[in-house]
């Protein structure tokens, strides 16, 4: 097949493959795991990233390929969980919004897409990782980019696209001490492959299944989220096109950054660019009307598209679990922390968090999950702990997209941090920005030690590792192993220098045994005499032991 | 004649009290019914048994004496022909001195010329005791009625107590400390920095993570609210942590020198129903509480 041009149809049907390719490859990107231990996610997480995507492709909807490209986008921003799936939801806002307003596109445009994804995701990470998803779509953009010549197809394109991402995910290990020390490539990268390939293949007509093992909600716009008594909170979101007339204006002298001060003045989100005589405009406002009448001075409109965001927020409200029975009064500071295990969620409870998402290591919340949790709070200003180096970015997402409160994130990057920072949380009489000082602080004076069971060979930080064999480690450090998973602990502890603090939590998996607990405590209340040991059942899963130290 | 009173929620145990010459009333507390008045039905006090039990779960009940109690320890003396002065615990943390009021209102319908003084220490535990013990010292002075009560109006708001606690579900129980934050719900190692106030109610005033920090900032505060420490006790008192008393001892010696009047006392057991085992409190003469 020569394809030559790209619609909003077959746009669809690719990121349906692309979904469908790595909904069957799910599990191999979770095992390109730096650690020996069943706690990879990143498969799970960019699966449940694209397949948002999916489901925002409704039926029903406008099929030119820039407003295909738009709402596969938007569901995978709300959709994105942990760092390659909000990397992967930034690639697609990218695209989509070199797409945006276009019926089709032929390959350059789809090379000039990909290039915005690029840098779109690039802007996403305050510090860029070099051999992750990031590095190995940069060098398959770059190299396929190159090669668009007039004899080029979509097919050559991607072809060149998936060769090149293949060689770069086998580079990564070059790049990233980590991978190289585990033996393995970068998950992101990988999981990026299978979507490509998923994506080719539907290009050449080839379309699988998209395997969910999980439930899936199908979004419905529910109109009676906006009724004769709610009061218009979010506006409207505001979308045209406008064509400069010669009639009205001199379309060459159009002075768009006036225009575009003008748009910042009445509304919020101002995204404005011309294209020749077609002004592009998005904008949040609450008078709609207002800027249509000002609009018209200058030309007509191509298109319009105005749409109600209270709709749009409640869509997440409906399908969130934190159901409120009713509107709680609004407080000053709301706490949200992510954990996972029914004890260790219940410590957070206790320490004073207003709501505990469910996730971690293994199961990371999505950006919406975040956005339903601040939604119920109803406070003026959110402490977000995200407790796992890979939902920050997700909490960071959230934070951007959630309007209705002031959300700091206070990057917590363990479940160690977390209990630190929030167990000395004061928020009476104090300034934003003391308070976080004060939390960064806190954290730094944490430790989290981790044991956990291995479930391959392998040779890391000098240090044998038989599968089956219990490890400690820390951060991306193993510090040691045995058969026993008390002993792996004591060892953990010793190597940690635990005698230097004063307060040992231990939180106890779910595969500790009572006499295991009872045995830690007893040998850590000898042995640790100046300290508070405090010994938790924490349920949760993989972990058999989290050790923090403070 | 003027006959001192005092309580054992202050602290005082029968040796010292002696000394001083106070007549102790025995507050109450109760185990699964069971109601024992401390040193009237036991003669020591095993501190380390009582808060020994308290950590293997026993959550003890306190409660008032009712007005007849008051009647037989107050009438002897007003049938001697003598008055009272009553040091007692905090008026504001408890509903007993009701009884007492009502009992002493009948005495004196009784005995018309007999006179009947309080003095509100504000405070329980430590924080009691200090003030007992320096009026106790004025009284052995030969110190009339008006002196001491003289002495009380400015006094008695100078001597500060601030304590830790180890476990909150104490406190809890009791709900007789105000500004503890939700964020402090179960022990996890936070130590709730707790003191009297001038009106003789436990305030939260902070929180210190683990008993090392919480003991710094205790002796922090010892030092910034500190007046003439060196001219009155330090009592330092504890629900069975010897450990933490004897740092809280070093310590003090080490800011203050070797010279410091430093008294240790077990806090009694009614009293340390409420607060747990393993607090730590230290009450000293200050600028203010």
């Amino acid at each position: 097949m020569n394809t030559t041009t790209l619609d909003g149809i077959m746009f669809a049907n690719m990121i349906r493959g692309g979904a469908a390719s790595l909904s069957a490859k799910r599990q191999l990107v979770n095992d390109l795991n730096v650690f020996p231990i069943p706690d990879g996610d990143t498969g799970d997480n960019m699966f449940m990233t694209i397949d948002s995507g999916v489901a925002a492709l409704r039926p029903d909807m406008d099929t030119s390929l820039g407003s295909t490209a738009s709402a596969a986008a938007k569901g995978m921003l709300l959709g994105a969980r942990g760092n390659s799936g909000v990397i992967l939801s930034r690639i697609f806002a990218g695209i989509s919004r070199e797409l945006e307003g276009t019926e089709k596109a032929d390959v350059t445009l789809l090379g000039k897409a990909f290039e915005s994804g690029l840098s779109e995701a690039y802007s996403a990470v305050s510090v860029p990782v070099e051999g992750t998803i990031l590095t190995v779509f940069k060098d398959a953009v770059n190299y396929a980019g190159a090669r668009i010549n007039t004899g080029s197809t979509l097919e050559s394109y991607f072809e060149n696209f998936l060769k090149e991402l293949h060689r770069s995910l086998e580079r990564t290990p070059e790049l990233l001490e980590v991978l190289k020390k585990a033996g393995v490539v970068d998950s992101g990268g990988a999981g990026f492959i299978y979507i490509a390939e998923g994506m080719r293949n539907a290009l050449k007509g080839e379309v699988s299944d998209i395997i969910r093992d999980g439930t899936q909600s199908v979004k419905k716009i529910d109109f009676s989220a906006f009724d004769e008594n709610s009061e218009l909170e979010f506006g409207y979101c505001t979308e045209f096109l406008l064509r400069l007339q010669n009639s009205k204006c001199d379309p060459a002298a159009f002075d768009l950054e006036g225009f575009k001060n003008y748009l910042c003045s009445v509304g919020e989100s101002v995204v404005a660019f011309r294209e020749g005589t077609i002004i592009k405009v998005h904008v949040h406002t609450m008078r709609p009307g207002d800027i249509l009448s000002y609009c018209q001075q200058y030309g007509e409109f191509l298109t319009t598209k105005i749409e109600n965001m209270s709709l749009q927020h409640n869509e997440i409200y409906t399908e969130s679990k934190y159901e409120p029975d009713m509107k709680k009064p609004r407080k000053t500071y709301g706490i949200v922390s992510v954990a996972a295990g029914n004890g260790i969620k219940e410590v957070f409870t206790s320490l004073g968090c207003d709501a505990v998402v469910d996730g971690g290591q293994s199961m990371n919340p999505s950006t919406e999950d975040l956005i339903s949790a601040f939604r119920n709070i109803n406070a003026e200003k959110i402490l977000v702990y995200p407790n796992n180096g890979n939902i920050i970015l997700t909490a960071q997402q959230a934070a951007s997209l959630y309007k209705d409160a002031e959300v700091y994130i206070i990057p917590t990057k363990t479940i160690g941090e977390g209990y630190a920072a929030i167990s000395m949380l004061d928020t009476e009489n104090r300034d934003i920005s003391g308070i976080i000082d004060e939390q960064k602080e806190i954290i730094s004076g944490v430790v989290t030690g981790v044991v956990s069971k291995a479930v391959r060979d392998t040779k890391q930080d000098g240090i044998d590792v038989k599968k089956d064999d219990y490890i400690g480690f820390v951060g991306d450090c193993i510090y040691n192993t045995s058969a026993d998973k008390n002993t792996a602990l004591s060892g953990l502890a010793e190597k940690l220098e635990t005698n230097n603090y004063d307060i040992v939590l231990i939180i106890c998996g779910e595969n500790v045994t009572p006499d295991e607990a009872d045995e830690i405590n007893e040998l850590f209340t000898d042995k640790y005499s100046q300290a508070d040991i405090i010994m938790i059942d924490g349920q949760q899963p993989i972990y058999d032991y989290i050790l923090i130290l403070e | 004649m003027l006959v001192l009173f005092t309580d054992t929620d202050t602290d005082i145990t029968p040796k010292v009290a002696k000394e001083f010459g106070y007549h102790l009333i025995s507050m109450p507390y109760s185990i699964d019914g069971v109601t024992t008045y401390p040193y009237e039905d036991f003669e020591e006090f095993d501190a380390h048994a009582f808060y020994d039990s308290l950590r293997g779960g026993i959550l003890p009940k306190t409660s008032g004496i009712s007005s007849e109690n008051y009647k037989k320890y107050f009438e002897p003396h007003f049938r001697n022909g003598d008055d009272i002065l009553y040091v007692h615990f905090s008026a504001a943390m408890t509903a007993t001195f009701e009884a007492m009021d009502i009992a002493v209102k009948e005495l004196k319908e009784k005995y018309p010329d007999r006179k009947f003084y309080t003095i509100d220490t504000k405070g329980i535990t430590i924080g009691s005791l200090n003030i007992v013990e320096e009026i106790g010292d004025l009284y052995k002075a030969g110190k009339t009625i008006d002196e001491i009560m003289e002495w009380s109006k400015t006094e008695v708001d100078k001597f500060a107590v601030y304590f830790f606690a180890d476990d909150l579900k104490f406190f809890k129980a009791s709900g007789r400390v105000s500004g503890l934050a939700g964020t402090m719900g179960t022990l996890l190692g936070i130590r709730p920095i707790i003191h009297m106030n001038s009106e003789g109610k436990m305030v939260n005033i902070g929180k210190e993570k683990g008993r090392a920090k919480a003991l710094s900032r205790l002796i922090s505060i010892v030092e910034e609210l500190q007046e003439d420490i060196d001219k009155h006790r330090v009592i330092v008192a504890h629900t069975d942590a010897p450990e933490l008393v004897n740092e809280a001892v070093k310590r003090l010696k080490e800011k203050f020198g070797d010279g410091l009047r430093i008294e240790i006392f077990d806090v009694n057991p009614t009293a340390g129903s409420h607060c747990g085992p393993s607090t730590v409190g230290i009450s000293f003469h200050a600028k203010h509480r």
